[in-house]
């Protein structure tokens, strides 16, 4: 350590022994990488993007129109019309996510005791997961198509039923990780008292692991709502139906209104489920759950 | 009256008051339960039709039961449609989605405009990726300019909520020294709050491009190119062994997808 | 190119003006909790003072009011001639350019070099641009480096933050501080979370540099044996009020055990070697 000059402001000279520094090369390329990447595939996509050039413009008329219609004063005709028919599918929309989200729950929760390593048996935990992913990869929709819609026709029923068994695949193995995040203190408390396995389960594992399970049920909630869209363009019915339609006919009033009940119903159903979530995972004792990595809960 | 053993003392009166019966449990429970009641006579649910019309949808599962590989073939091009529009979305739509979470995080932003930006972004994300699709092919005309822009919307409403929920949970410390530094809003955002939620966000954009892949069905039927285009085409013709080809095919690259991405991911964080 | 100033070590004149001035200063919390219970106070530049007194009685709050993390609630404080009450946002981040500051927890981004936690001190005179390309341009590491030697630990400065041990870290953040070339150094219990010779070593560092610049410095302490060997000056503080302000000679245990209203405790002291002057130019081996 030489002896420095006394502090100077402004500009000092680079003391020797500088080290080294690591090279730019491999940052540098992953992005330059990344760009070639990015502009190959518009280059490929061959899209009009000319297209976009009037898109702005026109984007606003048609925002403008469908202000219009929302604002309009909705005790008269055709408005009236308007919102009685997207509040209604919307209602529909609502009540097939529900029934999927309750098929879904009911369907899962004795699978993900199947998957949970901390119940169940290597080899019964392993084909059960593996079941659940794949059920995780089909979409909905080719459910719905392929076995709901030709056995229970169109409407709700189906897409509820869609939606059911679809949600199975994820809700079990989030579920499952619940499970086996239960603390096996709690666990070992109960069975030293010497209970069957099943009791066990029930006193021991189930009150811990609920919590957590009752708010993926309503993340799910959320979800189905808006994944029941695509299964009413299809014919399951809900806001899906309509929006296609509406669209089509290029009514952009009603296309307003439409998206604007779309809004407000999702919108207070999220802060509703977001505000119960809380309170649910905080608990009686108010106490937060530590921070988690929220995408590897959606799956 | 209690019977205590020798030696111990009686118990004392004052007892700690038992802690009331969990009612919010309860009622939870019954609204639940009606709610459920009110939806499944709404939606009329029966399991009848499993009995009385399986038959009828037999005709439908047995054509899937038989896919035609060879038009997985056919269509490679679409193939490769879905992952340009999955890829160009994706790092588009994530991009902007920093923005916006920087914006939209207590941390980052001024109290006026993060409550403003998370108004905005509720409101983004309630909308169903079909509707964007079928706005932006109103707009832009059908095909994959149309996929593109709606994915772009989608990404940024599921990525900016995830980067702005890890900017909330960034460790304040290295903030604070930024602040006490001198340095501006923006400074100490780039220098002390990116670094910290690089890992995080990076993840995120992984999984958002298998979103976007997976979403590339509903993307297609509403008009926004792609392999979806391919299913809605050949839905009206009824080729359902066409489709469940496709499908097959679909599920299995998502699903290898969903394995690769979750590997990355984990070493990420 | 700014002029360069004279070392303040050697102007005498300088020496007595007073860098910190509180006038009657109070601080209430949100809460309703008293920070700072009419506080006044100077601080004559190129001091070295260390404040003491148990959690709560308000030593973190003087502290902090001098960078304006802690706003004033009444009353009047001038750092370097530049009044801190009530000053506007801008006015804030140019008084904090002027007065570094290190923490306990070090508070450095872990997952960046130790390099770029160093030119964080140098975010005053960066421009915005320029900070989001991470171009700090050739003259601000220059200053960096500068810093990084004064401190002993150049040789790491391409390393990760997180690889370094705790007495490392701080003395990244003293670095920080160096290439702000700041006039006033605030720490708020800079080694409350280093075992008791890497705290003897950091202070040393911070107290060795201290004297080599002239910088007026503020140091918040629970540990009584760190503050006596360390202080120029020293201030008690209890319930927001200032019950006792003089050398370190003259804080005994009596003295410390009326600050803090109670006996002394095995806690209080950081025990190990105490050394009077610092090892200079030696820091110890880990640290």
């Amino acid at each position: 350590m030489s002896g420095h000059a006394a502090l100077a402001r402004g500009p000092v000279t680079r003391p020797a022994g500088v080290p080294k520094a690591p090279s730019k090369l491999p940052k540098t390329l992953g992005m330059l990488t990344t760009l070639a990447v990015l502009l190959l595939c518009i280059w490929a996509v061959d899209a009009p993007w000319s297209r976009l050039l009037d898109a702005p413009s026109a984007f606003a008329d048609y925002l403008r129109l469908m202000s219009e219609g929302v604002f309009a004063n909705p005790t008269l005709e055709p408005q009236r019309d308007y919102w009685v028919t997207a509040g209604e599918a919307m209602l529909e929309s609502l009540q097939m996510a529900w029934v999927g989200t309750m098929i879904g729950a009911v369907l899962s929760f004795p699978v993900a005791f199947l998957a949970a390593r901390t119940i169940s048996p290597a080899p019964v935990v392993a084909v059960t997961r593996m079941l659940l992913n794949v059920i995780r990869a089909i979409p909905e929709l080719i459910i719905a198509i392929a076995i709901m819609m030709p056995i229970f026709g169109f409407g709700p029923l189906a897409g509820a039923l869609a939606l059911g068994v679809g949600s199975v695949g994820t809700l079990g193995k989030l579920s499952s990780e619940a499970i086996e995040a239960v603390e096996p203190r709690s666990v070992e408390a109960v069975s030293s008292t010497g209970g069957s396995k099943l009791q066990v389960i029930w006193w021991g594992v189930v009150p811990q692991a609920m919590p957590e399970i009752l708010a993926f049920w309503l993340y799910r909630f959320e979800i189905n709502i808006r994944a029941g869209a695509i299964l009413g363009a299809l014919g399951a019915g809900g806001i899906g139906s309509i929006l296609s339609q509406v669209f089509r006919l290029r009514n952009w009033e009603q296309v307003g209104v439409t998206l604007a009940v779309i809004i407000i119903v999702t919108v207070i159903v999220d802060q509703i489920s977001a505000r119960v979530r809380h309170r649910i995972i905080a608990g009686p004792k108010g106490a937060a759950s530590e921070h988690r990595d929220p995408v590897a809960e959606m799956g | 009256m209690t019977t205590t053993a020798p030696g111990l003392k009686a118990p004392s009166g004052s007892r700690p008051p038992k802690p009331g019966p969990r009612w919010a449990v309860w009622i939870g429970i019954a609204v639940a339960a009606l709610i459920s009641v009110y939806c499944l006579v709404a939606i009329e649910f029966t399991l009848e039709p499993l009995v009385t019309n399986l038959t009828n949808g037999q005709v439908v599962i047995e054509q899937f039961l038989n896919p035609n590989w060879e038009f997985v073939w056919r269509v490679r091009d679409q193939w490769l449609v879905t992952l340009e529009i999955a890829i160009i979305a994706s790092l588009v739509g994530c991009a902007i989605a920093l923005l916006l979470a920087l914006m939209a995080s207590k941390v980052t932003a001024p109290t006026a405009l993060y409550r403003v930006m998370k108004i905005v972004l509720a409101i983004q994300r309630s909308l169903p990726d079909l509707a964007w699709v079928l706005m932006f092919a109103a707009i832009v005309g059908t095909g994959p300019l149309a996929g593109i822009l709606a994915l772009i919307m989608f990404n940024i409403g599921v990525a900016a909520k995830l980067t702005a929920e890890s900017i909330d949970a960034v460790d304040p410390g290295p903030v604070e020294a930024a602040q006490a530094v001198g340095a501006t809003g923006m400074q100490r955002a780039r220098v002390a709050v990116v670094p910290q939620v690089m890992p995080s966000f990076v993840s995120y954009s992984f999984y958002v491009f298998e979103l976007n892949i997976r979403a590339s069905l509903v993307i297609g039927i509403g008009g926004g190119g792609g392999i979806g285009e391919v299913i809605r085409v050949q839905l009206a013709s009824f080729n359902f062994e066409n489709i469940s080809a496709i499908v097959v095919a679909l599920v299995v690259v998502v699903f290898i997808l969903d394995q690769l991405s979750r590997t990355i991911r984990r070493r990420l964080i | 190119m700014p002029p360069v100033r004279s070392p303040r070590t050697s102007a005498r004149s300088d020496r007595r003006r007073s860098m910190i001035t509180f006038r009657d200063v109070h601080v209430t919390y949100p809460t309703g909790t008293k920070g700072l219970d009419g506080v006044s106070l100077e601080i004559p530049d190129g001091e070295f003072v260390v404040v003491v007194g148990l959690s709560g009685a308000g030593k973190s709050t003087l502290v902090r009011t001098i960078n304006g993390l802690v706003p004033v609630t009444a009353g009047e404080l001038e750092v370097n001639g530049r009044r801190v009450d009530g000053a506007s946002r801008r006015e804030l981040r140019r008084l904090r350019a002027e007065v570094g500051m290190i923490f306990q927890s070090f508070n450095l981004v872990t997952r960046v070099s130790v390099l770029n936690n160093v030119l964080m001190g140098r975010l005053p005179h960066t421009s915005t641009l320029a900070t989001l390309v991470g171009a700090y341009g050739g003259a601000n590491k220059d200053i960096a480096f500068d810093a990084l030697d004064r401190v002993g630990i150049m040789e790491k400065a391409y390393t990760r933050a997180s690889q370094l041990s705790g007495g490392q870290q701080q003395r990244v953040a003293i670095a920080r501080v160096l290439a702000q070339q700041a006039g006033v150094v605030l720490a708020d219990e800079p080694v409350a979370s280093l075992d008791p010779p890497t705290a003897n070593a950091v202070m040393s560092d911070l107290r060795r540099v201290q004297r080599e610049l002239g910088i007026t410095t503020v140091v918040n302490l629970h540990f009584l044996d760190l503050a006596r060997s360390f202080a120029d000056r020293i201030i008690g503080m209890r319930e927001g009020k200032v019950v006792f302000d003089g050398t370190a000679e003259q804080a005994d245990d009596r003295v410390f055990e009326e600050i803090y209203g109670r006996s002394l405790r095995a806690g209080d002291v950081a025990a190990a070697a105490v050394s009077i002057e610092g090892q200079q130019g030696e820091p110890a081996a880990e640290a």
